[in-house]
């Protein structure tokens, strides 16, 4: 379980984080849904303990991240934006040396990556180098990473930009996976169709606040919207920033 | 814990092993520089050893045979520009004249001055050793004709010699030898500083350009064991740019003429060891301070152009303690002091041994000191970001 209370942070001049507060539930998916700029990626920065927030806390599993970094990060996978593979390892090294950091011991980590690489069905390119992968390959060794560890939440920073379908149905299917396996996954998107697909509540974001909660269903209901995408732009009050 | 950091020791090693910049950065070090420095010592032996022949016009010499032959046997010839040396190269003929006048033989036997003519252009700084030279040869030779002429009218020629100077060169062949040992260890030190460098940024600034940086610190480990992972690694690189380095230095100094300087530099076994030894702390101190800076800098790019600056103080030093300036001050510095140590190893003298110890140990605090503040450096937002 995830959760944030009262997080405001503020990034140079802006205000990018202004009270924000939300949960998010083990077996469930929760999207984080807003325009570009409305303080997504600051937010699960901030439940990463990468950025120090001004006020308030978040919390992973009853524990404070910013209290007890390391124990709170292992019960944490994240799928970044952007991803930071090391472009001379390969998918094996790379995922397997994450396992390792996440205290695995390395038998134990290579019998996990070895797991995940199938479950993934990367075994093709599991000992090519990342040098040269395509969007695709690159998406699944992230993610891999971000699973290999079998942790009980799983965060992912607009996990389906510049996909293809194939690719994205394996990431979909992944997600609803783990979410029947009790997981709890956070995502943070801007695409409307796979929030509506993917989740079971979506929290919507503007300009550092939560604008709404609820599950896609609720919110058209809420606004009086047919469609997901009307009710969004009913609830933010404007059009910017938003891919269809 | 402990594992955590050789896990990523064990990464980073891989990762640079397989960086081509990285590895060719050390191994173009430690293979070119001996093989330079070897180069170097070679000429700048056959130039101390054997003061080349200085080739003149000579004018008139029929006149002076003696003179003539004097100049000769002090390796001051005449030559005109076909003239060719024995191996059949073209000599090097200066553009300096001496004119042997023409009443000289006759003057020279009723005992008065005789003439002869230097004509050169003074103002020519390359002319002025060799016109200092031949200056020098003529004035000896015309004291020692002065004497015979006393001698043969029965007066000690001593009357018109107040004084004598007496000059004893105290230069011994190891202290000759200084600079050229100081240079060869400082090669040996910079060895550390150099080959680890790429991998320095590569780990640091670079890992923050391709953006691993901030999913590294996303992961359950703490700040301090990533800096030292880190740390350990870059170590690592220049400790093996070190150790071949010396293995190339120990097979291409067999090839330089030490002998001929009365002493000989042999990278001995026991030099490696020692050098091993005293280069660990500095290899230390070198990947803290190439981390630390390299953090600093927003990009690879600034990282690099930053570190080319800030190399430049262990080098310093290290000249420094070379060309033996205030050795007093620098024997307790670090670098200089290290280095200083090493250079008394090799003339086979008593390594100071606190001193050696003050310096290393300053030289891993300076470490300790880079490392806490890189790991404090790691936790604020501005660094992992390079806001």
């Amino acid at each position: 379980m995830i959760k944030v209370c009262d997080l405001s942070k503020k990034i140079g001049d802006v205000q990018a984080l202004n009270n924000l507060s939300f949960e998010a539930k083990d077996g469930q998916i929760t999207g984080l849904l807003g325009p570009n700029g409305a303080g997504k990626t600051t937010c699960l920065r901030t439940v990463f303990g990468l950025l120090q927030a001004d006020k308030g806390h978040a919390e992973i599993d009853g524990i404070d991240v910013a209290k007890s970094p390391i124990e709170a990060k292992q019960k944490l996978g994240l799928f970044p934006d952007p991803f930071g593979l090391y472009e001379r390892l390969t998918p094996r090294e790379y995922v397997s040396y994450f396992a390792e950091l996440n205290g695995l011991s390395r038998q134990e980590a290579k019998a996990a990556t070895q797991k995940v690489l199938t479950q993934l069905h990367m075994d093709d390119i599991a000992d090519r180098r990342c040098k040269g992968f395509s969007q695709g390959q690159r998406m699944k060794t992230a993610l891999a990473q971000a699973i290999v560890h079998q942790p009980t939440n799983i965060i992912l920073d607009e996990p389906t930009r510049g996909l293809d379908v194939m690719s994205t149905r394996v990431l979909r299917d992944l997600l609803k996976e783990l979410k029947n396996q009790g997981h709890c996954v956070l995502f943070s998107s801007h695409v409307m169709q796979e929030v509506a697909a993917l989740c079971d509540q979506v929290i919507v974001m503007a300009e550092g606040k939560v604008v709404a909660v609820g599950s896609p269903d609720e919110l058209c209901q809420q606004t009086g919207k047919d469609s997901l995408e009307d009710a969004f732009i009913q609830l933010i009050g404007t059009d910017e920033g938003i891919a269809a | 814990m402990i594992s955590n950091i050789m896990t990523m020791v064990r990464k980073e090693l891989i990762d640079a092993a397989r960086d081509k910049r990285s590895v060719m950065a050390g191994l173009y070090y430690a293979i070119g520089t001996p093989l330079m420095m070897c180069g170097m010592f070679m000429l700048l032996i056959g130039q101390m050893t054997s003061p080349e022949d200085l080739n003149i016009k000579i004018e008139n010499s029929d006149n002076a045979p003696d003179l003539v032959k004097y100049l000769s046997s002090k390796g001051i010839t005449h030559g005109d520009s076909q003239s060719t040396n024995d191996k059949g190269d073209q000599l090097d003929v200066k553009d300096i004249r001496l004119v042997i006048s023409d009443d000289y033989a006759a003057q020279m036997a009723k005992g008065l001055s005789a003439e002869i003519t230097l004509i050169a252009d003074n103002s020519n700084e390359k002319l002025q050793k060799s016109i200092r030279r031949l200056e020098r040869n003529l004035q000896t030779y015309s004291a020692e004709m002065g004497s015979l002429r006393l001698i043969a009218r029965g007066i000690d020629p001593r009357v018109v010699q107040p004084i004598k100077v007496n000059v004893e060169d105290e230069a011994t062949a190891d202290s000759k030898g200084g600079v050229i040992l100081g240079v060869a260890t400082m090669t040996m030190i910079y060895a550390v500083f150099i080959s680890g460098m790429n991998l320095a940024i590569d780990t640091s600034a670079g890992e923050r350009e391709r953006n691993s940086l901030a999913l590294l610190l996303s992961h359950p480990v703490s700040t301090r064991n990533i800096v030292l992972a880190k740390v350990f690694s870059v170590t690592v690189f220049a400790m093996i740019g070190l150790l071949l380095t010396l293995i190339m230095s120990k097979i291409s100094y067999a090839f330089v003429p030490w002998q001929e300087l009365g002493f000989t530099v042999t990278i001995s076994t026991e030099f490696i060891l020692l050098m091993l030894l005293i280069g660990l702390p500095i290899a230390l101190m070198a990947a803290s301070l190439q981390l630390f800076v390299s953090f600093m800098a927003k990009s690879f790019k600034e990282a690099q152009s930053y570190l080319t600056l800030v190399l430049i103080v262990p080098m310093m030093l290290s000249m420094a303690a070379s060309y033996n300036i205030a050795p007093d001050t620098l024997q307790w510095l670090p670098v200089s002091g290290q280095q200083q140590a090493l250079i008394a190893f090799i003339k086979g003298r008593e390594i100071p041994m606190l001193q050696l110890l003050l310096s290393s140990v300053t030289t891993l605090i300076i470490a300790i000191g880079l490392t806490l503040g890189m790991e404090k450096s790691l936790k604020s937002e501005k660094i992992v970001f390079g806001l």
